[in-house]
C-alpha cells in the first residue's frame, strides 16, 4: 500500500466525485498526490483553496501577506467578521484545516517577490493565480514558464472575470495576451465574480490532475456578469512573446 | 475591408452601449481610427497622448494579438477584432 492509496474514510469523503466517469479512485489518488500553490488568499484564493481542499488535493500551499480588513468581507469568503486584523494566512488555515483534515495545508505569510518566488513554487505541480495585481501575476507567469509549471490564470473586475490555463511552451501564456497593468486605485468587485472565476480555476486544476475533459488552454474565457454572458476568445501563442516565444526557449528548463 | 470590432464590457459605454460594430480599414490602426472617428471618447481609452496604443489594451485580430508594435498589421475582410483591457483584481 502506497501512501497515496485512499483510506476507507477518504473513499467515502470523496465518493460523489469518485463516481464521476473518468475520475474514479485512480483519479482521486492523483489528486491526493498533487501539490498546488495558490498565490493569493483574497476573493479568488478563498474560493480556489476552499474547493481544492474539499476535493482532496493532497498538498495545498496558500501564499498571502495581507491582513483581513472589513472591506474584504463582501467577497473573501474564507475570512469572517471575527478575523479582522488577523493575517489572511492564519485565517485561511483555520478554516481549511477544519474543512479537510486528510490533506496537507500550508499557509505562508509572505509577499511574493522576484527574490522568493522560485523557492515558493519549487517542488509544486501547478500554480494558481489568485493575485490582486498584474505585476505579481506577470512574475508568477514568468516563473511558471521558466520552470515548466502549469499556471491557471484568473482575474476579476466588477462583474467581469477572465480565466485561462497556461501549459508552458505549448499554449498561450499571460504575456502572449497582456502587456500592461491596470490603472491604479481601488478595484470594484462583486463577491460573486471571484466565486465564478475561482470555481473555474479550481475545476481546471482538478481536470489537470485527473486528466478528464479539455483544459482552458489558448482560450481566454471572459465572464460578463452584467449581461450574463460567457464568451471565449481563441488566442494564439505569440511566436514573438517576450517570455514564451520561440526565441526564448533557452530560458525554459 | 470591413471588420467587426468587439469591445470588452468596460469599454461598451464609450461606443453607445454596443458590444460590437462594423468598421472599415486595411490595418488594425485604421480600424481603430475609424472607431475613434465615430466615438471620439474612445480615443483616450485606447491611445496615449502621443497616439500610441495604451499598454494595458490588447487587440486580437481573429485570435492573434496586436500590441503597439503590431498595430500596422493588415486585417482581412470579415476579421473579428477584439479589444480587451487588462483586468487585475482578485
Amino acid at each position: 500500500m502506497t501512501k497515496f492509496m485512499l483510506t476507507d474514510e477518504e473513499k467515502q469523503q470523496y465518493n460523489r466525485q469518485i463516481i464521476i466517469p473518468g475520475i474514479g479512485e485512480t483519479g482521486q489518488e492523483k489528486l491526493k498526490k498533487a501539490r498546488v500553490v495558490v498565490a493569493g488568499g483574497g476573493g479568488l484564493g478563498s474560493v480556489i483553496s476552499t474547493y481544492l481542499t474539499a476535493a482532496g488535493l493532497g498538498t495545498l500551499r496558500l501564499v498571502d501577506n495581507d491582513t483581513v480588513e472589513l472591506s474584504n468581507l463582501n467577497r473573501q469568503i474564507l475570512h469572517w467578521g471575527k478575523d479582522i486584523g488577523k493575517a489572511k494566512a492564519t485565517s485561511a488555515k483555520e478554516k481549511l484545516s477544519q474543512l479537510n483534515k486528510n490533506i496537507n495545508i500550508e499557509t505562508i505569510n509572505v509577499r511574493i517577490e522576484e527574490s522568493n518566488v522560485s523557492e515558493l513554487v519549487a517542488g509544486f505541480d501547478i500554480i494558481v493565480d489568485a493575485m490582486d495585481n498584474m505585476p505579481t501575476r506577470y512574475l508568477l507567469n514568468k516563473t511558471a514558464i521558466k520552470y515548466g509549471i502549469p499556471f491557471v490564470h484568473g482575474a476579476v473586475f466588477g462583474l467581469e472575470g477572465r480565466a485561462m490555463t497556461v501549459i508552458p511552451g505549448k499554449t498561450a501564456c499571460l504575456r502572449c495576451i497582456y502587456h500592461g497593468t491596470q490603472l491604479d486605485g481601488k478595484k470594484p468587485v462583486l463577491g460573486t465574480t471571484p466565486a465564478i472565476i475561482g470555481s473555474i480555476q479550481a475545476t481546471e486544476v482538478i481536470k489537470y490532475f485527473t486528466g478528464i475533459g479539455t483544459l482552458l488552454t489558448s482560450r481566454l474565457l471572459i465572464y460578463d456578469g452584467l449581461n450574463m454572458k460567457f464568451t471565449e476568445l481563441k488566442v494564439t501563442r505569440d511566436k514573438n512573446c517576450q517570455l514564451c516565444g520561440d526565441s526564448n526557449h533557452t530560458e525554459r528548463k | 475591408m470591413s471588420v467587426n470590432i468587439k469591445v470588452a464590457t468596460y469599454l461598451q459605454p464609450y461606443i453607445g452601449g454596443k458590444e460590437n460594430l462594423e468598421v472599415e480599414g486595411k490595418t488594425v490602426r485604421e480600424c481603430l481610427n475609424h472607431l475613434v472617428v465615430q466615438f471620439p471618447e474612445m480615443k483616450e481609452m485606447l491611445f496615449d497622448k502621443d497616439g500610441k496604443l495604451l499598454d494595458y489594451i490588447s487587440v486580437f485580430i481573429s485570435g492573434d494579438v496586436a500590441f503597439e508594435d503590431q498595430i500596422d498589421n493588415p486585417v482581412k475582410d470579415g476579421d473579428i477584432l477584439t479589444i480587451l483591457y487588462v483586468i487585475g483584481g482578485g
